[in-house]
C-alpha cells in the first residue's frame, strides 16, 4: 500500500480513538506509530545488534543499545522522582525471571527478532513473524496463566535503584553499569573495530525520545508483551476455553477489569498497534527482504515464537520491558534479564545456525 | 499476487477483525471517564497492565 492512503487510514483511526475511547489513546497510538518507525526504519533490531556482536565481532548494535537505555534512564529516573503517578517497570528477581530471560534470549535468535522485533517485522511485512504474532500472543497468555507456579520455585521481592539510592544514585549506578557493558564489549570485539553506525544512533535517539513520552503519556514504562497476553485472554475467555476468577494473575483486580474492556484501552496493546502501523508505513517506501524458508524452519520458526511469547512473562518483560523499561527506570530485574537472556542468545545463535536461517 | 502478499492480507484483515469484534463486544468505553491525556503531574495514579507485573 502506498504511503498517503496508510496515512489517511492511521489518522482515521487516530480519529476514532479520540471519538470513542479516550485522546490520550489515541495520541498514544501515535507515539506507537513513532515507535514502529522508528525501529523499521532504522531496522534498530535488539536481537540482530546481539548476533552481530556474537559472530562477527561487531559493537555497532550494541553500542546503539546501550546509547538508547543510557539517553532513556537520564529522561526515565528524574521523571519518576518528580511524578508521583508514573510507575517503574519493576519485576521481581526470581527463578521464573531467571528461566524466562534464558529461553527467551536463545529463542528470539530462532525466532528473529524479539518483542519490538516481531512487532515491527510482522508490520514491515516479514512472513514468518507475521505467522510468529499469534503464536506469541498465545505463549504470553499461557506464560501469565502459568506465572503464579513459577513464582512459587522462589521469588524476592522487586528492588528499585531509586527507593535504595535516590534519584542521583540510581542514574549513577545506571550508567556505571553501563559503561561496564561497553568495557566488556571492548575487550570483545578488541582494537580496530567501527562503533558507531548513524542507523543505530538515530534509531537510538528516536527510541529514547518515544519511550519517555509513553512514561510521560501512560504513566507507564513502554511494554510490549502484556498487550499480546490479554488479547488470547480475550479469545480464551469469549471461546470458554479459560476461567479467569479461578487464575492467580487473570482473577487479580486490575486484570480482570482489562478483561471486560475493550483491547483499546489498554496502553501496551494500543502502541502496539501504532507499532505495526508505522512498521507497515515504513515498508510503504523500504520494503523487507526475506528469503524463503523451508517446512522444517517455518515449524522451527514458529515453535520458537510460541515459546518466546511464554518466556516473556516468566521473564517479566522482553527487550522492550525487561531490558529497556526495566533498566532505565531503575528495576534490578532488568540487570537480571541481560545476561540471562545473552547466556540464552549465545545458544540461539547456534541453533540458528544449525537450521540455516 | 505473492504468498507473501496473500499472507499480509490475511494478517491485517485477522487483526482488524479481532479489534472489532473486541470493541463490539466488550463493555461499553465510559467516555465520561477519561484517563488525563498526560499522566505526568495528573495528581491520578495509573493503572495500566504492564509486563513487569508480577500480578
Amino acid at each position: 500500500m502506498k504511503r498517503l492512503p496508510l496515512t489517511a487510514l492511521l489518522a482515521a483511526f487516530f480519529l476514532f480513538l479520540a471519538l470513542a475511547v479516550s485522546i490520550r489513546q489515541a495520541v498514544l497510538m501515535l507515539v506507537g506509530v513513532g515507535m514502529g518507525a522508528a525501529l523499521a526504519g532504522a531496522r534498530f533490531g535488539f536481537t540482530t545488534g546481539w548476533r552481530q556482536l556474537i559472530e562477527q565481532r561487531n559493537p555497532q548494535g550494541v553500542v546503539g543499545q546501550v546509547l538508547l537505555l543510557a539517553l532513556a534512564s537520564l529522561a526515565a529516573l528524574p521523571l519518576l522522582g518528580q511524578f508521583s503517578e508514573l510507575h517503574a517497570a519493576l519485576g521481581p528477581p526470581s527463578v521464573s525471571l531467571l528461566m524466562g530471560a534464558f529461553v527467551f534470549g536463545l529463542t528470539m535468535q530462532i525466532a528473529d527478532g524479539c518483542g519490538s522485533g516481531t512487532l515491527y517485522k510482522a508490520g514491515l511485512g516479514v512472513p514468518l513473524n507475521m505467522g510468529i504474532l499469534p503464536l506469541f500472543a498465545l505463549g504470553s497468555f499461557l506464560g501469565s496463566v502459568h506465572l503464579d507456579s513459577w513464582l512459587s520455585l522462589g521469588q524476592m521481592a522487586p528492588v528499585s535503584f531509586s527507593a535504595e539510592y535516590g534519584t542521583g544514585g540510581a542514574l549513577a549506578l545506571t550508567l556505571a553499569l553501563l559503561a561496564a557493558v561497553l568495557v566488556a564489549v571492548r575487550l570483545w570485539v578488541g582494537a580496530g573495530q567501527t562503533w558507531l553506525d548513524k542507523r543505530w544512533l538515530w534509531g537510538a535517539v528516536a527510541l529514547a525520545v518515544l519511550a519517555t513520552l509513553n512514561l510521560l503519556l501512560a504513566g507507564q514504562p513502554w511494554g510490549v508483551v502484556y498487550g499480546f497476553g490479554l488479547w488470547a485472554a480475550k479469545v480464551s475467555v469469549a471461546l470458554g476455553a479459560f476461567d479467569p476468577t479461578a487464575n492467580a494473575f487473570w482473577g487479580q483486580a486490575g486484570n480482570a477489569q482489562r478483561l471486560t474492556q475493550t483491547v483499546f484501552m489498554d496502553v501496551t496493546t494500543i502502541t502496539n498497534i501504532g507499532i505495526l502501523g508505522g512498521a507497515l508505513w515504513v515498508s510503504a517506501k523500504a520494503p523487507a527482504d526475506s528469503k524463503p524458508l523451508s517446512t522444517q524452519q517455518w515449524v522451527i520458526g514458529l515453535v520458537a515464537g510460541f515459546v518466546m511469547g511464554y518466556s516473556s512473562r516468566l521473564a517479566f518483560g522482553c527487550n522492550i520491558g525487561a531490558m529497556l523499561s526495566g533498566i532505565s527506570t531503575g528495576s534490578l530485574h532488568g540487570w537480571i534479564w541481560v545476561p540471562m537472556a545473552f547466556a540464552g542468545t549465545l545458544i540461539g545463535v547456534r541453533v540458528r545456525r544449525h537450521y540455516q536461517f | 499476487m505473492s504468498n507473501t502478499h496473500k499472507l499480509q492480507a490475511v494478517f491485517w484483515l485477522s487483526l482488524a477483525a479481532f479489534l472489532a469484534w473486541d470493541f463490539k463486544t466488550s463493555k461499553p468505553v465510559d467516555l465520561r471517564n477519561e484517563p488525563p491525556l498526560i499522566a505526568a503531574g495528573s495528581g491520578q495514579a495509573t493503572s495500566g497492565g504492564h509486563c513487569s507485573m508480577a500480578k
